[in-house]
């Protein structure tokens, strides 16, 4: 069990990744925002009685339940599998991040799932 | 495979099996029956899927790697693949699926420049269809005797250290045990490259690493993988154990 709440480290992992991002550290900002997504569905899927049981598929899976039980606007399950993928490939094949849309609309979209988490769990 | 099976992973052992088209046809066969029995049916029926869409998308080979192509699957494995063409669609699929993905000039780029994954793929995954390039990439390891750069990982290692370290101060405690773990491993990867022995599956590491007379690093790792519910202070002093590695790391700088 963490000492503080995900709801809050998911927060704190966001505002490290606009941080690693303006300073030109994309591949720290992927990290981070990966940290950032999985602490804010695990958030909202505790609140909302979803077993993630510490596993990074577990996670993903649970937010896409969170969205088919209409509790987010927004399938994220993608989006974690996407990170996840992106910080190995970065840490252990040497690879740059090569997102479809950009880091930016990356950005956007943990923004919105940790503002989710923040309201409701 | 049995677990306790290990494949030649010495600098000069490479498989033969390139040298002739009946020799390469036989690997074939018998990779893809080590795959099924290292697979439990729900997972086969995940291979076979991704099989079919990448040989849909023009692949030019797929290759089953990691823990379960070694038959050394822990509770925190993914399923993992190698396939040599466009990334086929997973997202759908039930399982920790993990899929390097890369084109034919970046799999010979890889090997040249000295990562370990190609080779990984080629000296120890069960291979799934080939249309030519693993067969050839297995040639040559053996005829330019291609061994990873453990430099390559060295340097990456400082900053994978300082991820750990921000996670360990930010008291995430799930974020840092995933972010030290790769770290030990990364750290044990370069280190076992650097002695000359090619690292097998993670699981195996730490008898890799104690067979190299790395005992601190083995049991580190050992408890990070075995271990999901390490405390933060315990989580630094395991991540300690890397700083030998640092050293080499600062030396290559």
């Amino acid at each position: 069990m963490s000492p503080k709440p995900k709801k809050d480290l998911a927060r704190e992992h966001i505002q490290t990744a606009l941080e690693d991002y303006e300073r030109g550290s994309e591949n720290d900002a992927v990290n981070a925002l990966f940290y950032a997504a999985e602490a804010a569905v695990v958030a909202l899927a505790d609140y909302h009685g979803i077993n993630t049981q510490q596993r990074h598929n577990l996670k993903a899976d649970a937010a896409t339940e969170l969205f088919l039980r209409k509790l987010i606007d927004q399938d994220f399950g993608p989006l974690l599998r996407e990170l996840n993928q992106a910080r190995k490939d970065i840490w252990y094949e040497g690879d740059e991040p090569d997102f479809e849309d950009g880091l930016e609309d990356v950005i956007a979209q943990v923004e919105e799932l940790v503002s989710a988490a923040e309201e409701q769990a | 495979m049995k677990a306790d099976h290990l494949p030649p992973f010495r600098r000069d052992s490479v498989d033969p099996a390139w040298e002739s088209h009946s020799a390469w046809k036989a690997k074939l066969v018998r990779d893809r029956e080590t795959a099924s029995m290292n697979q439990t049916p729900e997972q086969r029926a995940i291979t076979r899927t991704l099989m079919e869409r990448a040989l849909e998308s023009g692949a030019d080979g797929l290759a089953l790697t990691g823990s379960t192509a070694r038959d050394r699957r822990t509770a925190i494995s993914d399923l993992d693949y190698h396939v040599v063409g466009s990334r086929p669609r997973h997202h759908d699929l039930p399982d920790e699926v993990d899929i390097y993905a890369g084109d034919s000039n970046s799999f010979w780029q890889k090997l040249h420049s000295g990562e370990d994954f190609v080779q990984w793929t080629l000296r120890f995954g069960c291979i799934l269809f080939d249309r030519g390039i693993f067969r050839a990439g297995l040639k040559a390891i053996a005829t330019e005797r291609l061994w990873p750069d453990p430099g390559l990982k060295l340097r990456r290692l400082p900053q994978l250290r300082d991820l750990s370290i921000r996670l360990l101060d930010m008291e995430d405690r799930d974020a840092a045990q995933d972010q030290v773990r790769a770290t030990l491993t990364s750290a044990s990867r370069a280190l076992l490259l650097q002695e000359g022995i090619f690292p097998l599956a993670r699981s195996e590491l730490p008898a890799q690493l104690r067979a190299a007379g790395q005992p601190d690093l083995a049991a580190a790792l050992d408890q990070v993988i075995v271990d999901q519910t390490l405390s933060l202070q315990k989580l630094r002093r395991r991540l300690a154990t890397v700083d030998p590695v640092l050293h080499m790391a600062d030396t290559l700088s």
